[in-house]
């Protein structure tokens, strides 16, 4: 076994994922705890010059036909090769849509643990330890594997990107070989990339949302959260009230009724925190709450809250984003 | 067409979620078990699939809380034609690694043409199983996936990425497919049929091997800080936008 | 008077009309021998008294719309007079010589001063009708956009039938009556006992002598003979309701309201097996719903006071009955046959409408004809449900939730007495120890955060008040009013059979509880599952705790200005109008009446599973709609302005009206100006909060006053 750490890069449109450069950065500074290195994976087909923007210690570009879009099952045979080839100490796998197809499988295969939904990784005096967040983020699992080499899937966010970019002192050494394992016969078959259809916005997709309830009084105030939702370059969410009172389209309701929302920030003005809304706000990494109203249950879901009127704070916040 | 739906029962996650006494794992007996949410939606798409092309659905789990056969005899009512239970000693919260060995080894004497699986479950820590059953049965998987259509021996997939973008995928039978979500909500079981269900269906009793175990070991288990109240900011609008603005730009969630 | 000629053509005219009207009636009554059995033979013959009581008071009409009840009475005494005045106009048409015109003593003169009387009244009254519907065209004959209606029903099929039924009326009545004043103009005479028709006769004199017996015979004709021919068009029309209101009214469920017909039975009246819960088809329904077809006259007093209907969606309970009546129509060999009908959600009543009933049961305690359009909805949700149709996301999500965990929320069964937490004393787990009072909690007041201050305030006022009672802590499940309601009786049956037996284990002599809905299924259907105990709603235990005097008030609350809506559980369904009335006057409160009130208070819109619902109806709500009443009635203008004014409240006393009105008030801007306050917050302040005991301790009547 080596004391390599091995990080799947992802790419998806000629474009690679922030995931990818999240896992490098965490995997070079654990390469150093283990005493080997961080080798970069990418798999594709003619597209070397996005391996290359990965700041691993070298970068190991698979080329091959097959490999030009995602495909599962073409990706689980050559992973499997390399670690067969190479025994990294460390296996990084996304645990995003593709990397959710593979890292179980590999472990089974490899016969390597694996531990998922990571979101900590720490190499204590060369031992590693995975911190998982598991039921719903409810709660968080911190463990060991049992033998030395093992799988993780990491959480998309875990990690700074930026540590994993190729920055200034960091020239990787890029490898392009052909794939180690025949790819000729594929059970599994790509077709085709189908575009998300048109239409409203995404709130499921946003990563910051301004989210507003029965506070917000009246249509003509939903203009006040429209512009800090412009600011922020995202759209406006909404409790039942100002979906059902036609304010808003349905889209954009958040809760039981409507969508499930896990941002990186929920900011609920106004919003009281019925039940309903709660359960589908609740995953969001951190929630604000602002509301008159100090007993709302909604505080006691929020990680930050404040009783000031939300309409005369939604004008002064989005003064102080713009500027 | 032969469809099984291997499924898993995780706590109910509304419920309050307690640490065990040794602060490893839950307490378990503390807790209610329900199925697994995207298992229900394989189940519906097993059922659509059936419904579509013909073909018997079987659902499979382990009984991990001796309350297995509840969530069989809503599958039944849904529409699975057969439903079979793996018992042995496996206790609530038995790790993936073990489940997906012993199902898959289940699945391989029912030659399936079709596995559908949850994508995944609130308690997949050491993996989903989904892949797993593939690796043992040495078939291909595809996960994230919101839609099945099986025709002339192939199956047509789509899998989710993010923002909406969606791949698909030709996939020859047999396979595993990890499902995110069924073509439409999965189905209401009404509670008369089943409970006739249960007076009458006859459950397949398949005793399971060892316990593989999850390769890992749980050190501390913990809840994540800020459950509870949150942290109050004082003062008016100016002083509390401040904040906001802060906590954004902390975040790099500020465009530009 | 007739010729033989005339007595022929009659008599014929009788045997072939009177025929096909006799084969009419006999092909209804194999039409609602088609439903499915139900028991409606007890006590045949005092119902039947009080119907026919009822019905000649025209009592159940009063109900609503008392001005037009008027009118329909003067049609129907006159009507039911004409009996009596058409036999006396057969015999002067048979018997020569029989003349009764020109008498004005004795019985036959009372007969004739009633007959002329009454005939004014018919012809006042359809009069009046047919200048309603068809010049004032009043509102409340029309349906929303997008009720189903057959295309014979859409296109005016009733406006065409209450025309024809109207102009009937008109000419038969207006013919004897013109026939009487003919009578008396050839004669010359006049008689006292015959006011009206003597004026007409007066005008009539004019008339050539040769020309009085032609007309005096087609008066006659159109009086007597139209009868006949109608005879069998009443089997098709409207008019039917003649003979099928009283049928209903006499053959109406004893029952309690709130007790549902059970969902299946095991065949139908003519002994095909149905094996399936609730409706699909005209032949899945009980008969008396198919009776409620023919009962029907299409008045839509239902629809007034229908919440769905008031909030713009799509459902009348009369269109309903319309439609399968002119489905009937439509197929009526067929189906008394034996022809099945196609599925009613395609043709009857559209599932949407199906959905947006509250179950508040106002449509059925309004109608004059002893109709029960909830229970087709309850029977078509029953079918829905076991079919695995497409239910609305938030109700599939509910009844999922309380199937895994016994109650609304989704929470750990564990987590139900949390509320109970945070008080100073512990209330009795009444599975361990006995207590006077089971307290069956409910959902709403054990897990909705906006109620639980409520359920803990009751808690209070009961232990300060020295009553006796215990929970059942976790072992309480959702008591399945409202789940079998919408439809789930499966789930419905296994909640009442483990609650029951979580409270048979248990030593206790009565059930209290403050949900209305909770009530209503422990009184009236937890006996058919071996629940046989008295349950009673809190507000009656606090009247009886302060008439007893253990629970004294020692303010009087003269600065609250309040209404009360009594919610359709409560009130409607179980008679509990006086307790709150009792209680709130006890507090001292000025007290105003809304318009609707007691029977004919309004649904705040979430029974029947509609607040587990993700639809949003198009109009406004019905919880937003009675805030707007009760500030009407409270007028907060009353006091003027300045210090003086009082505090508007609106009392409820149902967790579930705490969540909708206080909504409400949000939702109609009305925040500040009245607010939403359970009735037992002011019963513990009136009682004095500081004199609220909350820690373990003596009863009430141990503190020094």
């Amino acid at each position: 076994m080596s004391n390599d750490v091995l990080i799947l890069a992802e790419h998806l449109k000629g474009k690679v994922s922030d995931i990818s450069f999240e896992m490098t950065g965490k995997g070079r500074q654990l390469a150093v705890a283990f005493g080997g290195k961080a080798v970069a994976v990418m798999l594709g087909s003619g597209a070397a010059a996005l391996a290359a923007t990965l700041g691993a210690d070298s970068v190991l570009y698979v080329d091959d036909p097959a490999l030009a879009e995602f495909n599962p099952q073409a990706y689980g045979r050559v992973l499997a090769a390399l670690i067969n080839d190479r025994a990294p100490r460390l296996v990084m796998v996304g645990n995003t849509s593709m990397g959710m197809d593979l890292a179980a499988g590999l472990s089974v295969t490899a016969g390597l643990p694996l531990m998922a939904y990571v979101n900590g990784l720490a190499a204590e005096g060369g031992a590693l330890a995975a911190t998982s967040q598991i039921y719903g983020g409810k709660i968080q699992a911190e463990a060991v594997p049992d033998g030395e080499a093992c799988v993780v899937s990491c959480l998309a966010g875990a990690f700074p990107a930026d540590a994993g970019r190729v920055g200034a002192g960091l020239v990787p050494a890029l490898e392009q070989i052909a794939s180690p394992v025949p790819l000729a016969d594929l059970q599994i078959k790509f077709v085709r990339m189908i575009e998300p259809q048109s239409g409203d916005v995404d709130i499921t997709q946003q990563p910051i949302l301004v989210s507003i309830g029965r506070g917000i009084g009246g249509q003509e105030n939903i203009e006040l959260a429209q512009e800090l939702a412009e600011a922020l370059g995202t759209a406006v969410s909404a409790s039942r009230p100002v979906t059902d009172a036609g304010w808003l389209p349905k889209t954009r309701q958040v809760g039981k009724s409507g969508l499930t929302v896990k941002p990186k920030i929920y900011l609920a003005f106004g919003i009281s925190g019925a039940p309903e809304h709660l359960e589908g706000m609740r995953g969001a990494e951190t929630i604000i709450a602002v509301n008159t109203d100090p007993k709302a249950p909604i505080f006691d879901v929020a990680h930050y809250g404040a009783t000031c009127d939300m309409l005369d704070l939604l004008p002064a916040l989005t003064e102080k984003i713009k500027a | 067409m032969n469809i099984v739906v291997p499924i898993k029962q995780i706590p109910n996650l509304t419920d309050e979620l307690e640490i065990n006494g040794d602060g490893t794992g839950l307490d378990h007996d503390a807790l209610q078990y329900v199925l697994n949410e995207f298992d229900e939606h394989a189940i519906e798409e097993a059922v659509l699939a059936k419904e579509a092309a013909g073909g018997t659905v079987t659902v499979i789990g382990v009984d991990t809380t001796g309350e297995l056969d509840g969530a069989l005899h809503t599958a039944l009512a849904k529409g699975a034609d057969k439903a079979a239970r793996i018992t042995g000693d496996f206790p609530r919260g038995t790790d993936s690694h073990t489940q997906a060995k012993l199902l898959a080894n289940a699945i391989r004497s029912l030659s399936p043409d079709l596995v559908l699986t949850g994508v995944q479950a609130a308690d997949d820590r050491d993996g989903q199983i989904g892949p797993m059953i593939a690796a043992h049965l040495g078939l291909p998987y595809v996960g994230v996936v919101t839609g099945v259509a099986v025709k002339d021996g192939k199956a047509i997939v789509h899998k989710e990425y993010a923002g909406g973008l969606m791949g698909e995928f030709e996939v020859s039978l047999p396979m595993v497919v990890g499902v995110q979500a069924a073509h439409q909500p999965p189905r209401y079981a009404p509670v008369s049929k089943v409970r006739q269900i249960a007076k009458t269906a006859k459950i397949d009793e398949i005793a399971g091997d060892e316990a593989a175990g999850a390769g890992s070991t749980v050190r501390r288990m913990f809840k994540p800080e800020a459950a509870g109240h949150a942290e109050m900011w004082e003062g008016g609008p100016e002083e509390v936008a401040e904040k906001i603005a802060a906590l954004i730009k902390e975040k790099g969630l500020l465009k530009g | 008077m007739l010729t033989s000629f005339e007595k022929l053509i009659f008599i014929l005219m009788v045997a072939v009309f009177g025929g096909l009207t006799a084969w009419g009636f006999y092909q209804i009554y194999r039409i609602i021998r088609r439903g499915r059995p139900a028991a409606r033979f007890t006590h045949v013959i005092p119902q039947t008294v009080k119907a026919l009581l009822e019905v000649g008071l025209q009592k159940p009409m009063y109900k609503s719309r008392p001005i037009l009840t008027t009118f329909h009475a003067l049609i129907f005494f006159g009507f039911s007079y004409y009996i009596l005045v058409n036999v006396n106009d057969l015999l002067e048409g048979f018997l020569p010589g029989y003349s009764t015109a020109e008498v004005s003593a004795g019985i036959i003169g009372l007969l004739n001063l009633l007959g002329d009387v009454l005939s004014i009244g018919v012809l006042v009254g359809v009069a009046a009708f047919l200048v309603r519907r068809f010049i004032a065209k009043d509102k409340r004959l029309e349906y929303n956009k997008d009720v189903l209606l057959l295309p014979g029903v859409a296109q005016g099929g009733i406006k065409r039938d209450s025309l024809i039924v109207g102009l009937f009326i008109l000419c038969h009545v207006g013919s004897r009556f013109t026939g009487q004043a003919l009578r008396l103009a050839e004669m010359g005479a006049t008689n006292p006992a015959q006011p009206f028709a003597g004026a007409l006769s007066l005008l009539l004199r004019a008339l050539p002598p040769s020309a009085f017996a032609p007309a005096i015979h087609a008066s006659w004709w159109i009086a007597i003979g139209l009868i006949v021919v109608f005879l069998p068009y009443f089997i098709i029309s409207k008019h039917v309701h003649i003979m099928a209101a009283p049928l209903n009214l006499a053959l109406a469920k004893q029952a309690e309201r709130g007790r549902l017909d059970p969902a299946t039975s095991p065949t139908n009246g003519q002994g095909q097996a149905l094996p399936l819960p609730g409706a699909a088809t005209l032949a899945d329904l009980a008969w008396p719903r198919l009776m409620d077809a023919y009962a029907c006259i299409m008045c839509n007093r239902c629809q007034d006071v229908c919440p769905a209907h008031n909030s713009m969606r799509p459902l009348s309970p009369s269109a309903l009955e319309i439609n399968k009546r002119y489905w009937l129509n439509a197929n009526f060999n067929a189906f008394a046959g034996g022809a099945s009908s196609p599925p009613l959600t395609e043709w009857a009543i559209s599932p949407e409408a199906v959905w947006a009933c509250t179950t508040c049961y106002a449509c059925v305690r309004v109608c004059p004809v002893g109709n029960e359009p909830m229970a087709d909805i309850i029977d078509l949700r029953r079918r829905l449900v076991n079919d695995g149709a497409e239910l609305d996301s938030g109700v599939q999500s509910t009844l999922e939730k309380i199937g895994k965990t016994g109650n609304s929320f989704g929470q750990a069964a564990r987590n139900r007495a949390k509320w109970a937490a945070s008080l100073d004393f512990k209330i009795k787990d009444v599975r361990k120890e006995p207590a006077e009072f089971l307290w069956f909690v409910g959902d709403y007041a054990s897990f909705d955060a906006r109620v639980q201050e409520i359920t803990r305030t009751v808690a209070r006022v009961l232990k300060s008040a020295g009553v006796d009672f215990g929970i059942l802590y976790e072992a309480e499940k959702n008591s399945g009013n409202d789940v079998r309601r919408v439809g789930e009786e499966g789930l419905f049956e296994q909640l009442a059979e483990q609650n029951v037996a979580a409270m048979s284990k248990c030593t206790f002599e009565r059930v209290i509880t403050t949900d209305p809905h909770t009530l209503n299924a422990l009184k009236n259907e937890y006996p058919d599952y071996g629940g046989k105990w008295e349950t009673i709603h809190y507000t009656r235990l606090l009247a009886q705790l302060i008439d007893a005097g253990k629970l004294q008030l020692q303010h009087k609350l003269s600065h609250y200005r309040v209404t009360f809506h009594d919610p359709c559980y409560l009130g409607r369904y179980n008679n509990g109008f006086n307790p709150p009335r009792a209680l709130i006057r006890a507090a001292g409160c000025e007290f105003v009446e809304m318009p609707r009130n007691k029977e004919n208070s309004y649904c705040c819109g979430a029974g029947g599973g509609q607040i587990w619902m993700g639809s949003t109806p198009v109009g406004e709500r019905p919880a937003e709609n009675r805030i707007r009443e009760a500030l009407a009635a409270l007028d907060p203008s009353a006091d003027g302005a300045g210090g003086n004014a009082k505090r508007l409240l609106f009392v409820v006393s149902c967790p579930k009206d705490v969540v909708m009105y206080s909504d409400a008030v949000k939702t109609t801007g009305n925040e500040g100006k009245i607010e939403v306050r359970d009735i037992i917050q002011l019963i513990a302040e009136a009682m004095g909060e500081g004199r609220l005991l909350t820690s373990n301790h003596k009863p009430q009547n141990a503190i020094p006053a």
